[in-house]
């Protein structure tokens, strides 16, 4: 097989999709039929693990495992909306600073070296006291217009490697312009490399996101699994005895990066072949 | 560039030692000139970002304070005080002045970054000199250590890649590499801290210690400072290893290295001067690139760990809105970033000649 782990880190992915589109809807019709267990004050808060309550309920009366199914479809969702922000951006300004020459070349190399070093934490942060509402929205394209100059950083050299081939020089003789070069012969080599970063991008996002919340100044009430995360943390529900409330969407957050890193292991693999036969081949 | 260094062997050989060392020379100030710009840009950069986000952070300073202390509020007067406190920390100067004053200040002021507008007239620069010891300490002993012990170990990986341990190692590695920074010190602070105790997990040193060069309170920052490290250090050094173990074997399958063999050397020796060392040179690049990353995480260990470093003080200047005080933690971040990027980008060299000659 050969590409087992793009296969299972896919399954692996579409498993989560589903329990976070399906997930909230299916819960409350199974285990609370005619109640509302993601509304606060519907039952008594701290409650231990019970039947009724497979993780307890949390702090403001809510179903424990009823805010953790609901809330692994927003964490997704930010790494999705921003991991797609920043790789078309950085697929963008990498792919002009990788196939302009002399000093525009010089120029971008040092902007992109630039934003890659500057520390964006302190920079989010900041953003978020100016912001007084956060929405989900608000908050991808944020934190994708913070994560370009990685990917920008990467597809340049790719894009440059490309274009001193000679099937390049070749598509140059026969007359095609910058552009139908970019798309037709450029872009098409380079898709599972930015298929690689789009993943790693998304995997970034959804640290960053989980990192605000947990530092506590993160999009106040968006309920995302590093929320819950955040939450549980500065409520101790480990010392009353509330484990699955903390180890549930640190689980989920783990495997979704799991599940990304085994995808992005595979891409690897496909793009650049000698990967493979190097470690299989071995010495 | 030698125009006439062949004349003779002997002089030829000092000539070109001589070239090399220019070259090295030249590299060196080129970095640091690409260093120096980009430091004037990010701070230029930075200054921007927080002058053009809608929001006058006078008047949400204002308008909090006055809210928070539950004032009939006085439209005229509130207004008179934003304006009085505008023109003390001169913002009420037209944008390009104020960005020359700024940075007139910051190069020829000795880093002066203005006032923090809550613990006004405390300098904000004092502020941030008192906090980044811990910051700094932190970071680079862990980042360092992580690096030490990644690269040893994924070396050793890399040269054992077959054996069932090391392909052991290489998926606690990545299990550990993808875990969130954050994660590793929540579930230490819970388990190693609370659960278990055996671990100091919050707050710099013992309660009832006043800071001394006594063993006891040294013994003390010790102790409380093992968990914030190791967390850094068990998720970048879980990084490294994998990193390093990746050079090793792409290194292990060129020619060069059969040969070596070949010609009977020692598989220590092969392992040490041929495939180590060549395998090192990506693995010190990698270490310049994480810095920034790295420095995120720590921001967020130390909110978590209740040290008082750079992270905790922006964290609170936030919970101000003092933003004199935010600017100049995020000024300072990036200067720690990019010096640290420099450091390790001029001792390249040292390691690698072909950055030498095509520096």
């Amino acid at each position: 097989m050969r590409n087992l782990s793009i296969i299972i880190g896919s399954i692996m992915l579409a498993l989560i999709v589903i329990v976070a589109l399906a997930g909230p809807s299916v819960v409350s019709q199974l285990l609370f039929p005619g109640e509302r267990p993601a509304m606060r004050g519907s039952y008594r808060p701290y409650q231990l693990d019970s039947a009724e309550h497979p993780i307890g309920t949390d702090g403001d009366g809510r179903d424990g495992l009823m805010v953790f199914i609901s809330s692994i479809g927003p964490s997704l969702q930010i790494g999705l909306i921003a991991g797609a922000t920043s790789t078309s951006l950085g697929v963008v300004i990498g792919f002009l600073a990788g196939y302009a020459r002399g000093r525009l070349d010089t120029l971008s190399r040092i902007l992109i070296d630039m934003v890659l070093v500057i520390p964006t934490l302190p920079l989010l942060l900041m953003l978020a006291a100016y912001i007084e509402r956060w929405d989900l929205y608000k908050l991808s394209l944020i934190l994708g217009i913070f994560g370009w100059s990685f990917v920008a950083r990467v597809i340049r050299p790719q894009v440059q490697s490309l274009r001193e081939r000679s099937y390049v020089d070749l598509a140059v003789l026969s007359g095609e312009n910058a552009w139908e070069i970019i798309f037709l012969e450029l872009l098409p080599p380079l898709l599972p490399y930015i298929g690689y970063v789009f993943s790693l991008s998304i995997v970034g996002s959804m640290l960053a996101e989980a990192g605000l919340q947990i530092i506590g100044l993160g999009a106040g009430g968006l309920p995302t699994l590093g929320f819950m995360i955040a939450k549980g943390f500065r409520e101790s529900v480990i010392a009353i005895g509330l484990l699955g409330q903390m180890l549930l969407p640190a689980g989920a957050l783990i495997y979704v990066f799991l599940a990304l890193n085994l995808i992005n292991t595979g891409l690897d693999e496909v793009f650049n072949p000698r990967l493979k036969t190097t470690i299989e081949g071995g010495d | 560039m030698t125009a006439n260094s062949d004349t003779r062997a002997g002089e030829a050989a000092a000539e070109r030692q001589d070239a090399g060392r220019r070259e090295v020379l030249r590299y060196a100030l080129r970095r640091f000139g690409v260093y120096l710009f980009t430091l004037w840009a990010a701070i230029t950069v930075a200054f921007f970002i927080f002058r053009l986000v809608p929001g006058d952070p006078m008047n949400i300073l204002l308008g909090n304070l006055t809210r928070a202390e539950g004032r009939q509020r006085d439209a005229a007067a509130e207004e008179a005080i934003i304006a009085r406190y505008r023109h003390i920390f001169g913002m009420d100067e037209p944008l390009p002045l104020q960005y020359v004053n700024y940075l007139r200040k910051a190069v020829l002021g000795g880093l002066d970054l203005g006032p923090s507008f809550v613990e006004y007239p405390a300098q904000t620069k004092d502020l941030v000199f008192r906090r980044m010891p811990w910051t700094l300490g932190i970071f680079t002993t862990s980042v360092l250590l992580a690096w030490i012990v990644g690269t040893g170990l994924g070396a050793l990986i890399g040269w054992l890649q077959r054996s069932r341990l090391s392909q052991i190692a290489v998926v606690i590695s990545t299990l550990l590499q993808i875990t969130p920074v954050y994660l590793v010190a929540l579930g230490l602070i819970i388990y190693v801290g609370y659960t278990w105790r055996i671990l100091p997990a919050g707050g710099p040193y013992a309660r009832h210690l006043q800071p001394e060069w006594s063993w006891e309170f040294i013994s003390s920052l010790l102790t409380h400072a093992i968990l914030p490290m190791l967390s850094n250090m068990i998720v970048i050094g879980a990084g490294f290893t994998l990193g390093m173990r990746a050079l090793m074997i792409s290194v292990l399958g060129e020619d060069y290295l059969t040969f070596a063999r070949a010609k009977g050397l020692s598989p220590f020796t092969v392992l040490k001067d041929y495939a180590f060392r060549n395998a090192l040179i990506p693995q010190v690049t990698a270490l310049a690139i994480i810095v920034g990353a790295t420095l995120n995480g720590t921001f967020i260990i130390e909110v978590l760990f209740q040290l008082p470093g750079l992270g905790t003080l922006f964290v609170q200047a936030m919970g101000l809105r003092d933003f004199n005080t935010m600017q100049a933690v995020v000024l300072f971040s990036i200067f720690a970033v990019l010096t640290l990027t420099l450091i390790v980008d001029l001792a390249l060299p040292l390691l690698d000649p072909r950055v030498r000659r095509t520096a």
